[in-house]
């Protein structure tokens, strides 16, 4: 990526300008933590696009955790409904 | 950023408008487009903003990516391209820069500011100063001509070499350096005269 030896880089007042670029648009420097970008594009892309893509607008913003917390509670809520509502053993 | 047998794989699902891949296309590059975008702009809001629409373009255009380039080089493109016209709007409408122009009132010597950004640092007073100094510097980055500031950025901040830069704005390597080498020239003559002293 990176080629140091190129000739302009050879010059000591680039090489100072080039440090001082460097450290004032470093991320440190830029303010803060890049913003989560994910679901502004797929809310781009479902209104430019009528709602053909990322239609749901929902599975596809989610990670594969939370797909396993839902399925887990869900089935945490059937189990409750079946002791809740099943059938009462009368002796 | 991915390997580049990943991103072959990747851009076979997004031809296919596989949405799941392109959301990882966009968890893996949101980073680097967002920071690559707010160095050009210099406004989070219009960065953040821009570099959405960045993605948006990827997805409509990806059908014409013919991997002659990597993928980061072509997303890299639209970026820059994307930059351009926002930089010709906000100036127009001459905004984009207030945000920082309140910090330049003012400023303090360059010599007060010695590895101000650097982590260890021993005195409160520096680091300010150093702050001041790294705000005249984004100042003065916004001031330069964008044809300059996207060389100067693509080069001094990504690390990119000639011949990417000359892939992404589509300029002979020859037109890149003396851009980068005007761009510094440029940049040097605006931060010593905000200064009032010589960059060491």
């Amino acid at each position: 990526m990176t080629d140091p030896h190129q000739p302009d880089d050879d010059d000591r007042d680039s090489q100072a300008v080039r440090d001082l670029v460097k450290r004032s648009l470093s991320s440190g420097a830029m303010s803060g933590d890049a913003p989560e970008l994910v679901q502004g594009v797929q809310r781009r892309l479902r209104r430019r696009s009528r709602g053909k893509f990322f239609a749901d607008g929902w599975s596809t913003s989610q990670n594969r955790m939370s797909h396993v917390l839902i399925a887990v509670v869900t089935l945490l809520l059937v189990v409750l409904a079946y002791f809740a509502l099943g059938p009462v053993y009368v002796r | 950023m991915l390997p580049d047998d990943t991103d072959a794989r990747l851009v076979e699902s997004l031809v296919a408008r596989d949405e799941r891949a392109f959301t990882t296309l966009v968890r893996a590059y949101e980073r680097r487009v967002f920071a690559l975008v707010l160095r050009m702009i210099g406004n989070r809001a219009e960065a953040e903003d821009l570099a959405q629409e960045v993605f948006v373009q990827v997805f409509k255009a990806i059908g014409s990516f013919r991997g002659e380039a990597k993928l980061s080089t072509w997303i890299y493109r639209i970026a820059i391209n994307l930059c351009k016209n926002r930089s010709k709007y906000l100036r127009v409408r001459h905004t984009g820069q207030e945000e920082q122009l309140d910090a330049l009132q003012d400023h303090v010597p360059m010599g007060d500011a010695k590895g101000a950004s650097l982590t260890r640092v021993e005195r409160p007073d520096e680091m300010v100063a150093g702050k001041q100094v790294e705000r005249i510097v984004q100042q003065a980055i916004l001031e330069l001509e964008p044809s300059f500031r996207e060389c100067l950025v693509l080069r001094d901040v990504e690390d990119l070499s000639y011949e990417e830069i000359g892939a992404i704005t589509g300029l002979p390597e020859g037109t890149v350096k003396s851009r980068i080498h005007r761009a510094r020239a440029q940049l040097k003559e605006l931060v010593e005269s905000a200064l009032g002293e010589k960059i060491a």
